[in-house]
């Protein structure tokens, strides 16, 4: 196996624990769940609260790394900027209750509740979509999430593009540092000028591109000729079947939702924080 | 004694993240004008061994001298001066949309004067023997030619050294012809070239030294013929050495004084021994 | 007998380019033989094998012209899915057959059955025997992609002989491996070979196919140059050298020396012979 694959050299994680072992049906549904009550709920804490809960499941399948790399990748910068910008006096027109003030180029400025409500919550709902969606990949293999894709009826060409895309994702970085070697031997320079640098990535992208393409073509001759186009219904070699895993699972999913519904049609917003619940907020 | 471009000095290399050495005590002196052919299986280190050779890996023990300097602590762009690597597959290299501009990237990287970067592609084009194709789009071109592209593309660096990773591979007997009467050029020129192949034939008519590297080892290293015509060890690192030698042998058995490296050879040693 | 793959007149161009790529090339082959087809780059032996298994025209597009038969289907009215399961097709680079499906090299056999709709029960007794052909016996867990080339270009022929066709095309098979590879990937053919298997193999290993080569079509600029029993092809080396195609060293040497001396050498296609031939020529003269 070429060096350097490192980058994302097995996508599925390869550990052994219940997370690995549950259908993938039901991840997938975990995942819309999630995304779900995180949507109806505005609740930053609740919003926590459900992201906690996934990145335990992650940490228990040993796939909390690269969850939190994106998380910081995504996540963190967006609330960064999405704070500042909704809470302070800016133009965000909801903002009405004060929670305290800021000193900021010698002027005092009021930081408002509902926008340091809106900014923390948009990114964590996405996070909660993003997280629990890697859980479902990373700790689904490749040969489950075939037969969960196929179960879920989506088309066999469209699941094929799918997990062949993570299997050939460390063979092409495996090409790109070949490319990045053979460039550094006609002079390549990593530590240039920012011009330079420009010209150091077209000449990585181009060859990569172009040698990609052609892999692409290469690779649909050869499936065509093993029958990918033939008109019959593909036999699939997994079958997903639920456990008692599985139904535990899904059990205590139906639980937190029963749980949830009964706090808001007795108490009329969200449990945690006493924020006005706001339709598609 | 022509003077020593290249000194491999107990080289041990790994690649990080792995647990294996892909290189385990490599020595090697390569001395000027010497054109020198690699064999052994894939993942037995003889790529390994000539990326250590420009710069492109560094030594993770030992060192390795490219015209006194020591790779690890001068930088790579000034090894690739010295010692221009050709990689095998072409469209790892190629990106401009002209000849001329995919040669001339070389030369540019170097930082040369305008004029010099024309007179180096010219000089480079017309060595290998691509002159007036300045202006066609590298992926016009057929197989071999884009071969020839790379290699352009590397001399016009002049480096002093030329490392050709596989260049026979993929093509077919005229692309083969056409690099061997490249390198005998080239050769003539005072360059030292290392070839990398798998090409036993090629390596007969071509390379006056030859070394087999296996599990990171050097397992053979000497004159060309002595190497070919060491069938045992050959055999052990799966390789047979080309057919003018293996026929050799095989009469030598039966008593005949035959021993011949190359179909030239064979040709005049089976008239010298018929005319008695 | 009616032979199992009957070429007439196939003229061929790419829809992107105006040059014929084949230009009426004619041949048979008949059930067990192997035809080797030689050429330079260029000559059009890709594009050729890729008409026995429609890819085209079917893949590519593109102007046809001439007739195609294989196992009885005529190929430009039959779609590719169903000459994939009489025409198994082995590509030149071993990585780029690779399904990317396959966790397992067990799965990547199982692929072609998968997508040929094969029922499930029959796949394992396939898989089984496919892999134990080609040698890889054992390594049924490994990743595709771990293997060695020489392994992996094993693995492509095993997902093809899965599929039990009834001819087998490879377009270079041995190309991107090293000595090893090619000694493996060259085995398994041979043994093919011998076993009665119909084969078509382009390929530059020309000392190589001399061994297993019943016929051997000669093709240049999308022409056929020469078209005969393996013997008569190797032995016209100035044929093969005019279109850059070098002949087997032994034959090539008997020639320099018929053509030098002229004393007639019976020309050897394989080393077995040649030391032969060599030994009676020289046994006149000089010996121990």
């Amino acid at each position: 196996m070429p060096i350097g694959a490192s980058l994302l050299k097995k996508t599925a994680v390869e550990a052994d624990t219940f997370v690995q072992r549950l259908d993938g049906r039901v991840k997938f549904l975990y995942f819309i769940w999630a995304s779900v009550l995180v949507y109806v709920f505005y609740d930053p804490v609740l919003n926590l609260v459900l992201l906690a809960a996934t990145l335990l499941l992650a940490a228990h399948a040993k796939a909390a790394k690269p969850i939190l790399i994106t998380l910081l990748v995504i996540i963190v910068p967006w609330i960064l900027f999405a704070v500042p910008i909704l809470s302070l006096p800016l133009g965000f027109p909801w903002n009405k209750t004060v929670i305290g003030y800021i000193e900021l180029f010698g002027r005092k400025y009021p930081v408002y509740l509902e926008g340091f409500g809106w900014g923390l919550t948009w990114p964590l709902r996405i996070a909660v979509a993003i997280a629990s969606a890697l859980l479902f990949f990373l700790t689904t293999n490749q040969a489950k999430l075939a037969a969960t894709l196929f179960k879920l009826k989506f088309p066999f060409k469209v699941i094929y593009a799918v997990i062949a895309t993570l299997q050939f994702i460390p063979l092409l970085a495996a090409e790109a540092e070949t490319i990045i070697q053979a460039q550094t031997a006609r002079g390549l320079r990593t530590e240039a000028s920012v011009l330079q640098r420009i010209r150091n990535y077209l000449a990585v992208i181009i060859p990569l591109t172009l040698s990609s393409l052609n892999k692409v073509q290469v690779r649909a001759i050869a499936l065509e000729s093993r029958g990918f186009s033939a008109p019959v219904r593909k036999t699939l070699i997994y079958e997903a079947r639920l456990s008692a895993a599985d139904y535990l699972f899904l059990g205590g999913m139906l639980l937190a939702t029963l749980l949830l519904a009964w706090v808001y049609v007795n108490i009329g917003y969200s449990p945690i924080s006493k924020l006005p619940w706001v339709w598609a907020g | 004694m022509e003077r020593e471009v290249i000194r491999v000095e107990d080289l041990w290399f790994r690649y990080p993240g792995s647990d294996s050495w892909a290189l385990r005590g490599v020595n090697l002196r390569v001395s000027q004008g010497e054109v020198i052919a690699f064999i052994g299986q894939n993942g037995g280190g003889k790529t390994t061994l000539a990326k250590n050779l420009n710069g492109l890996l560094k030594p993770t023990r030992g060192r390795v001298l490219v015209e006194g300097l020591d790779t690890r602590t001068t930088p790579t762009h000034e090894l690739v001066k010295r010692v221009g690597y050709v990689f095998q597959n072409p469209t790892h290299q190629i990106f401009e949309s002209s000849v001329w501009r995919e040669v001339a990237y070389g030369p540019r990287n170097l930082g040369l004067p305008p004029d010099e970067v024309e007179r180096r592609v010219r000089w480079a084009l017309s060595e290998v023997g691509l002159s007036g194709y300045e202006d066609h789009n590298p992926y016009d071109l057929d197989y071999g030619k884009m071969k020839l592209l790379t290699i352009a593309s590397v001399l016009a660096m002049k480096p002093n050294v030329l490392v050709l990773d596989e260049p026979t591979t993929g093509q077919d007997h005229a692309g083969r012809r056409t690099l061997a009467s490249l390198v005998r050029k080239l050769h003539g020129e005072g360059f030292t070239i290392i070839i990398i192949t798998h090409d036993m034939k090629f390596v007969s008519e071509n390379a006056g030294r030859t070394v087999l590297i296996a599990n990171g080892q050097v397992v053979l290293d000497g004159p060309t013929r002595s190497v070919l015509q060491a069938v045992e060890v050959l055999k052990e690192n799966a390789i047979k050495p080309p057919q003018i030698v293996q026929l050799s042998l095989e009469l030598q058995r039966r008593g005949f004084k035959l021993d011949a490296l190359t179909l030239q050879e064979a040709v005049e040693q089976v008239k010298k021994i018929l005319r008695g | 007998m009616e032979p199992v793959i009957r070429v007439e007149n196939l003229t061929y161009a790419y829809p992107t380019s105006r040059d014929f790529v084949l230009r009426n090339v004619s041949f048979e082959v008949h059930r067990g033989e192997v035809l080797a087809v030689i050429g330079p780059n260029g000559a059009g032996k890709s594009t050729l094998l890729k008409a026995l298994n429609g890819l085209v025209p079917h893949f590519y597009g593109g102007k046809y012209g001439g007739r195609v038969v294989v196992a009885g289907y005529e190929v430009l009215k039959t779609p590719i899915s169903v000459l994939s399961t009489k025409v198994g097709f082995v590509f030149q680079d071993p990585e780029d057959q690779m399904s990317g499906l396959a966790l397992t090299v067990w799965e990547e056999v199982a692929f072609g059955l998968m997508m040929l709709g094969f029922p499930r029960e029959e796949i394992p007794k396939r898989v089984e025997e496919a892999l134990s052909y080609v040698g890889l016996k054992g390594l049924e867990a490994r990743s595709p992609f771990e293997l060695s080339g020489g392994q992996m270009q094993r693995l492509a022929i095993a997902t093809v002989l899965a599929l039990k066709p009834e001819i087998l095309v490879l377009d270079e098979p041995t190309a991107q491996l090293d000595p090893l590879g090619k000694f493996e990937v060259l085995s398994v053919v041979k043994r093919l070979a011998d076993e009665g298997a119909t084969i078509v193999i382009a390929e530059h290993e020309i000392e190589e196919i001399a061994y297993f080569a019943d016929k051997i079509l000669l093709l240049d600029r999308g022409q056929v140059v020469a078209y005969g029993p393996a013997r008569e092809v190797l032995a016209s080396v100035e044929e093969l050298k005019s279109r850059g195609v070098d002949p087997p060293s032994v034959t090539e040497l008997a020639y320099l020396l018929s053509r030098d001396l002229g004393v007639k050498v019976p020309a050897p296609i394989t080393l077995e012979e040649g030391v032969e031939s060599f030994s009676k020529l020289l046994g006149g003269a000089g010996g121990a």
